[in-house]
């Protein structure tokens, strides 16, 4: 066995990674109502209280809106951009992409108060649909980096094949580009869908009286009362993400066995 | 015979580039580039009651800049910031490299399975749960008291420590996933090429793979680094309100006491002291930045 | 083997004073030139030379900054690639991975209004003509790197172009298969008697291969010429060096009459060449006379050459199995020339150091001036 020094690291890493994960559960099953060890008992009490909470319900619902309509429009602004940066070269480009890459490395809290300037210096009333300007701002370069990767690997001249063959360009992009590039706008949207679901400071400054998963959470953060429902909720998110995380690998995986193409790692 | 003006700029590359990439752009302008620049006026105009007043003012740069408060909170974020930065780089580099060197080639897309995994759960609960494994009466104290290691429960949180655990464990995956990819691109031959030519295998990891890494380090660095210094969460929820940063400085600034030239000021601040460092870091890493890509 | 296509057929593919700019890189400067119908044409050149180029300015993915290509008499400009008489073999081959054989084949045929039974039994046709009868259903990504390029060659046929273009296709296949694939490839063109178009930067392949070859250095056609004419008759040094081997001799110009040129040539002596040996450009620098090596014969113990002979010394043997090169030092040059002997049957090879004789004769050498 190579490295065991590495390998030990590697594992202790592991658990450092999961230790807040693992413990959902543990205390989402726990009767005792602190947060504490030693555990008291089992019980499904806090799940109950979980899918008979009505604000909750409203925020799961706001936040799917949010969500999916960020993937929907983080994903086509995604396929234009990354369209753009793989195929032409034109003056200017890398400041272009620059800008549109920004809220990668921007903290949330600047997007979150400009947008929050302009919206109110121009008399846009707060609601899900600021929320979603917001996020698709920041899902977007995620989703270019998603899609640069399924483009670039993209060989142009199986498009100009198709072109040369008779095919329009818009039913080049149909038959030839689109079905390639798929599994990379699943993943694409997959992965705005979840920063969208996740995401806090955006929907904390541009969502006004409504309320998305969140912000429901950080309200009740500070009601200890509340806090064994919210491990309860963790644990459903954190079984939700595998599930989808799981099925987009599967469909990464497909989408590669389809075309014969190479392996070149992982979801991200 | 030969095509109009028109067409010919039609079917230049440069012009179905500026179409192809319009509607991203249009949109990052007015979504990203208008309010960034809307921030950049109002930390110059003055502050009325309940309005804005449209008059050209340094005000607010000297009120933020004299307070020692926003000194204190732009030095810790800065200071937390770092700390962050250098220990889930540190923690990184290894996993990274074992992913890419020791990890069987098939088994490579589960090992990043695995440390993405905890990145796509709630960032909000997974704070939260450092709170409750640092807590008072949290997980680590019920063990170190349990096993006799420690009389009273250690204080942990509410301290930079625990903040930066907290940031360190959230970044994670940023940090590794740029040292992986760069690790990946070294020709494996080049190492055996500094075997052959008689280093040792540390002086070979020194001298070949470190160097050839450094790119992923210093996107790591960037890409942990920012975001970090405007973190809101974190300092609340661990840092009990306490230790705040330059984030919930904003926040109180835009939303609660309503002064938003002084919290735009406090905004651009902050950017441009990250975009200084940040600048800094990266012309001292230029050699290793330089060459193809 | 070289069939010469009559001078006579008509012309399918015209170039009038082709310019290409990339930015300020001239990539194509002024390419005026003709293919005619039924030929086996091929662009040759180093890379970077604008072969490619001009190949996908006649399939229409690359618009020309001034002159105009004219194919089967119509001006281009205004025809896009999907509405050209062309069709591609790309260097990638461009076989659709998520595709059949079949689908990839018949691709083309989407608009064709013919029945689907129809449409499948020219899919059929299209592959048994590339040798690949019943490999339809099978998936186009686990072909091999010879199979895909019979999919593509059945792909761009299906559709009866009027030329068909191959951008170096036999670039990606290993030696074995790429000669396999270059016999076939003739045979096909002759069958079906379309314009073909190739694009390689191997002179060997286009040797083979050709009609007639373009060659081109940096944008521009330095000579179009059948084979036969290339190799014996290059007209540029630059020409000579990049089709087959050319030793290179010093030469000064003695007289000059209508009827020869004399020459004094280190190493050969003096000599006269005919007018038709001199190559037609003129490179302004020295003279220089060019010899292939198979022109050069060693001469054995109690050999006479039939023309003239030179005295040398053996200064490398570099054998081939068939072939053994032999490089040799002409007595008073200081440069050594090579010269190719076929080992036939009780031939010995000779050691490095021997002292021979070359035997020569002036009319197989090519003047430079």
């Amino acid at each position: 066995m190579k490295s065991p020094g590495l390998r030990l690291f590697a594992f202790a890493y592991l658990i450092f990674l999961y230790a807040p994960i693992v413990l959902l559960p543990i205390f989402a099953f726990n009767s005792g109502t602190i947060i504490a060890f030693p555990l008291k008992g089992f019980t499904l009490h806090w799940f109950d209280q979980l899918f008979s909470n009505a604000t909750l319900g409203q925020a799961l619902r706001n936040s799917l809106i949010i969500a999916v309509s960020t993937a929907i429009f983080a994903t086509t602004l995604g396929i234009f951009a990354a369209r753009a940066s793989t195929r032409y070269r034109f003056p200017g480009k890398p400041g272009i992409m620059g800008l549109i890459m920004l809220p990668l490395v921007l903290p949330e809290i600047i997007v979150a108060v400009s947008l929050l300037i302009v919206l109110l210096g121009i008399g846009v009333p707060l609601s899900i649909f600021t929320v979603i300007l917001g996020h698709v701002l920041a899902a977007t370069p995620y989703a270019i980096a998603v899609l640069n990767a399924a483009f670039s690997s993209l060989d142009k001249s199986l498009e100009e094949a198709a072109y040369d063959l008779g095919e329009t360009k818009w039913s080049t992009f149909r038959l030839i580009t689109l079905p390639l590039v798929l599994p990379g706008i699943v993943s694409s949207m997959l992965m705005a869908f979840t920063i969208s679901l996740d995401e806090f400071i955006i929907a904390f400054f541009l969502a006004g009286e409504q309320v998305t998963l969140p912000t429901y959470i950080f309200s009740q953060l500070r009601f200890p009362k509340q806090i064994p429902m919210i491990m309860a909720l963790g644990t459903c998110l954190v079984i939700a993400s595998i599930v989808l995380l799981t099925i987009a690998e599967y469909a990464r995986r497909r989408g590669i066995a389809k075309t014969g193409a190479k392996d070149t790692g992982g979801f991200l | 015979m030969s095509a109009s003006p028109w067409k010919r700029l039609k079917q230049s590359e440069a012009f179905n580039g500026y179409v192809m990439v319009s509607p991203t752009l249009i949109y990052a302008i007015l979504m990203l580039a208008a309010p960034l620049g809307m921030i950049v006026a109002y930390s110059f105009f003055k502050d009325g009651y309940l309005e804005v007043i449209h008059e050209f003012t340094f005000e607010n740069y000297i009120q933020a800049w004299t307070d020692p408060i926003f000194q204190a909170i732009l030095f810790r974020s800065v200071l937390v910031s770092m700390l962050v930065t250098l220990v889930t780089v540190v923690l990184a580099f290894p996993i990274a490299y074992f992913i890419s060197f020791v990890v069987p080639a098939q088994k490579k897309s589960l090992w990043l399975f695995l440390i993405t995994i905890p990145f796509w759960t709630s960032y909000l609960i997974r704070v939260f749960q450092w709170k409750v494994i640092l807590n008072y009466n949290g997980v680590i104290n019920s063990i170190l008291t349990g096993l006799g290691i420690v009389d009273q429960p250690l204080q942990m949180l509410n301290s930079v420590g625990a903040i930066t655990v907290t940031l360190a464990h959230a970044y994670a995956p940023f940090a590794i996933l740029p040292i992986f990819v760069s690790l990946e691109k070294i020709d494996r031959s080049f190492l055996e090429a500094g075997r052959d030519l008689g280093e040792s295998p540390f002086m070979t990891f020194w001298r070949v793979t470190l160097p050839l890494a450094m790119p992923g380090v210093v996107g790591a660095v960037m890409i942990v680094f920012i975001p970090t210094i405007g973190d809101y969460v974190t300092p609340e929820l661990i840092g009990g309100g306490k230790l705040p940063m330059v984030a919930n400085m904003i926040q109180q600034n835009m939303l609660k006491i309503d002064n938003k030239p002084l919290g735009s000021a406090i905004a651009v601040s902050s950017m441009l002291v990250v975009a200084v460092i940040a600048l800094v870091f990266l012309f001292l890493n230029r050699r290793f930045l330089r060459g193809p890509k | 083997m070289t069939i010469k296509t009559a001078s006579d057929r008509p012309t399918m593919i015209e170039f009038r004073e082709v310019q290409k700019y990339y930015g300020d890189y001239h990539a194509l400067r002024g390419i005026s030139a003709e293919i005619r119908a039924g030929e086996f044409f091929s662009l040759l050149g180093p890379s970077g030379c604008g072969k490619t180029t001009l190949l996908r300015t006649i399939a229409g993915f690359e618009d020309i900054s001034s002159g105009a290509v004219l194919i089967d008499g119509k001006d281009m400009s205004n025809v896009p690639a999907n509405k050209r008489p062309t069709n591609m073999v790309f260097q990638s081959y461009a076989i659709f991975p998520h595709l059949t054989v079949a689908e990839n084949v018949g691709f083309g045929l989407r608009r064709d209004p013919r029945s689907s039974a129809e449409k499948a039994r020219a899919v059929e046709e299209a592959l048994e003509l590339v040798g690949l009868k019943g490999y339809g259903p099978r998936a186009a990504h686990a072909m091999s790197g010879g199979q895909r390029q019979r999919v593509a060659l059945a792909r761009a046929l299906i559709l009866k172009p009027k030329v068909l273009l191959l951008d170096e296709p036999m670039s990606a296949l290993d030696k074995k298969i790429r000669e396999q694939m270059q016999v076939e490839l003739i045979k096909l063109q002759r069958e079906l008697g379309i314009t073909f178009v190739l694009v390689t930067h191997d002179q060997e392949e286009a040797l083979v291969m050709s009609d007639r070859i373009a060659v081109m250095f940096d944008g521009e056609i330095a000579q179009l010429a059948d084979p036969e004419t290339l190799y014996r008759h290059p007209n540029s040094r630059r020409v000579a060096n990049f089709i087959g081997v050319m030793n290179f001799l010093p030469a000064r110009v003695t007289a000059e009459s209508d009827s020869h040129v004399a020459l004094e040539v280190p190493g050969l002596g003096p000599l006269e060449v005919t007018p038709d040996q001199v190559a037609a450009q003129t490179s302004g620098g020295e003279a220089t006379v060019g010899f292939r090596p198979e022109t050069l014969t060693l001469l054995y113990e109690g050999q006479t050459a039939s023309d003239r002979e030179a005295p040398g010394v053996i200064d490398e043997v570099v054998y081939y199995g068939d072939m053994t090169y032999y490089d040799i030092r002409l007595d008073g040059v200081s440069a050594p020339v090579r010269i190719s002997m076929r080992n036939v049957f009780g031939r010995p090879v000779l050691d490095v150091g021997s002292r021979i004789r070359v035997a020569w004769s002036p009319g197989a050498l090519v003047l430079f001036r």
